[in-house]
């Protein structure tokens, strides 16, 4: 009962309630069927990147957004699909690099991984 | 008997009467750091309103790039405190907004768990519009210009760009405060990819520089491999893509 009350209570307030419009969130089997037609992009701090990420990954979090942007662009073919993961559902990250591609470098197909790097190591056991 | 139905009384009293409650002076802050700052600290201030200590269980913020500090474990009844949020800005701008998770033992389960918030608006130190440049493989390489602009509290006076081997670049001042930044490429038939440096002359004891990102593109994939949004069988793992010629340069 008691957590039913609080889950009533805070249902505004936790941060898992991802404003990300659905035509911009994609599965891990969707985002892996893309194959070579995606880049996939870790919004995480550098120490987890560093532990592990997707392989193939490119490390871009706001926390050096200017350095590893520049490291990333050339890489980047503006006609693959971009996919933008942080650590979970619950985390903000991926949706704010994701907004920030769009925004700043101008790319159209950016997408955040649904479930994050939780739903990765899930779906790949 | 007496005795016995007044302790009986007393002690029913004494437990209802017994609450724990942390009252926050603020669940929400707001900070304006100022442009080139590098970090924003909130200070959660509570009191222990209630009539029996309040221990803090955990106290985990949304984000790696904010840490909390607790000066307390347990805050006993009518004592003061506070709950230290430091977000470090890092290359992030606009607005943000992080949260802080506290849990306490409160056994009201309203109470249990409190959301603390930090807003912040940060402001570029130098607005750079775009941010990024770029070029198709095999445009014609014509010079594009990019503004800047900086901060009222970040009073540069002069700024200088570094040209490369690939990008030609020169600037053009404009009102104080603003100039425009005009970038070639000298070459467009292969994909390359660079961050200039921006230099600016202030703070005058360590200026600060920033990056503008030009980029010639790689050329479009064959449409064999272009990606489909239909049902495709046996996913696999993403592999790297092929670095193209030229890298990054810094």
């Amino acid at each position: 009962m008691p957590a039913i009350g609080e889950g009533i209570y805070f249902r505004d307030k936790v941060s898992w309630q991802s404003p990300i419009p659905a035509s911009e969130l994609v599965t891990v089997d969707r985002a892996r069927a893309w194959s070579d037609g995606a880049i996939w992009v870790d919004a995480r701090p550098d120490e987890e990147f560093a532990r592990d990420h997707v392989p193939g990954a490119f490390s871009l979090n706001e926390d050096h957004w200017n350095e590893l942007l520049a490291q990333f662009l050339p890489n980047l073919s503006r006609d693959k699909k971009v996919v933008v993961y942080c650590s979970a559902e619950s985390c903000n990250a991926a949706r704010d690099v994701a907004k920030r591609l769009r925004d700043e470098a101008q790319l159209k197909d950016v997408f955040v991984l649904q479930g994050g790097w939780e739903e990765w190591v899930k779906k790949s056991k | 008997m007496k005795t016995r139905l007044l302790i009986f009384t007393l002690s029913i009293f004494l437990g209802v009467a017994a609450r724990a409650e942390l009252k926050w002076e603020q669940n929400t802050i707001e900070l304006h750091p100022s442009a080139g700052d590098k970090t924003a600290v909130a200070h959660f201030k509570y009191q222990n309103v209630g009539t029996i200590p309040v221990h803090f269980k955990s106290v985990k913020a949304s984000c790696g790039c904010t840490t909390t500090q607790s000066q307390k474990e347990v805050v006993n009844p009518s004592e003061k405190g506070e709950i230290i949020a430091t977000f470090n800005i890092g290359d992030r701008t606009g607005q943000q907004m992080k949260t802080v998770t506290v849990q306490t033992d409160d056994p009201n389960p309203t109470q249990t768990t409190t959301i603390l918030t930090l807003k912040a608006d940060i402001t570029p130190a130098l607005e750079i519009k775009p941010p990024v440049v770029y070029w198709q493989n095999g445009e014609e390489p014509k010079p594009k210009k990019i503004s800047v602009k900086a901060a009222k509290e970040f009073p540069a006076k002069e700024i200088t760009i570094k040209s490369n081997q690939n990008f030609e670049s020169k600037v053009e001042p404009g009102k104080a405060g603003e100039w425009t930044i005009e970038v070639t490429p000298k070459d467009t038939s292969h994909p390359i990819g660079t961050a200039l440096q921006i230099q600016t002359d202030y703070p005058k004891e360590a200026p600060k520089s920033f990056y503008l990102n030009v980029v010639v593109t790689t050329p479009p994939l064959p449409p064999a491999v272009r990606p489909n949004v239909a049902n495709t069988p046996a996913p696999k793992a993403a592999t790297p893509p092929a670095s193209p010629a030229g890298g990054l340069e810094r």
